[in-house]
């Protein structure tokens, strides 16, 4: 069981609500996103582990037991190249639950004609993996769902 | 084994969508499909995992090496390098 922490403060909505199929049809896996209020605010690690990768407007932390949560700060940002997000964490370092991972501004985001939604997924996990979901509004750091059974072992790699 | 080497031409490399189709693609496939990145740390992953083809860190223009064996392999292979292929 893992307990994945919301990245950042805001409204739970669900991935369906996503403008992006990558994440409304749960091809990366199931989860939740968050609708976070427009100003600058800083954008935390989902769960313990390693930061495999680390983008400016996405990133993943992998814990000790293989699963690996995505954070995707806002949808279709990988356009803005970085403007606007600042990392505050290193690639490849190990982090702690809640810790900040990327600075970053949703309203700016908005503004460039961007949704500022924030998918958060459960990695190669089966839509049944993901447990109960926050529902409302939460901070960052709340627990945003949890990760319970182990789906079929796709993450081995071989 | 089947094999295709395959330089990739998605803007956005094998991430975001092409990653996902990638990954949902080769999960539908009737054999295991293995990626690894020539020039990378030689790590081959499973291609029906998502985690493990993000963190190949397939970039534009990087070329990939996609391996599959079995009955249908080949026809799996093509459906994945079209994928790539797409710019």
């Amino acid at each position: 069981m893992t307990t994945v922490l919301a990245p950042v403060d805001g409204a739970v909505v669900p991935l369906s609500a996503v403008p992006d199929p990558v994440f409304s049809q749960a091809m990366v896996g199931p989860g939740a996103a968050i609708d976070p209020p427009r100003r600058p605010g800083r954008a935390l690690a989902p769960i313990a582990g390693r930061l495999v990768k680390l983008h400016p407007h996405a990133y993943v932390v992998v814990g000790g037991d293989g699963r690996g949560v995505l954070v995707h700060l806002g949808i279709d940002t990988v356009q803005l190249k970085g403007a606007g997000f600042e990392l505050l964490a290193t690639e490849g370092e190990m982090v702690r639950a809640g810790q900040p991972v990327v600075a970053w501004d949703p309203g700016m985001v908005e503004a460039g004609g961007r949704s500022p939604l924030c998918p958060v997924v459960a990695l190669d996990a089966t839509s049944g993996a993901v447990g109960p979901v926050a529902e409302g509004e939460v901070r960052a750091g709340d627990e945003l769902f949890q990760w319970t059974e182990t789906g079929p072992d796709r993450s081995r790699d071989v | 084994m089947a094999e295709r080497k395959v330089t990739v031409e998605s803007e956005v490399g094998l991430h975001a969508r092409p990653a996902a189709t990638f990954v949902q693609t080769a999960t539908r496939a009737p054999v295991d499909v293995t990626v690894r990145k020539v020039g990378g740390d030689g790590r081959v992953a499973s291609a029906r995992s998502i985690l493990s083809v993000l963190a190949l860190d397939v970039r534009y223009g990087d070329t990939i090496v996609i391996s599959a064996e079995g009955d249908g392999a080949e026809a799996v292979l093509d459906q994945l390098v079209e994928i790539v292929s797409v710019p």
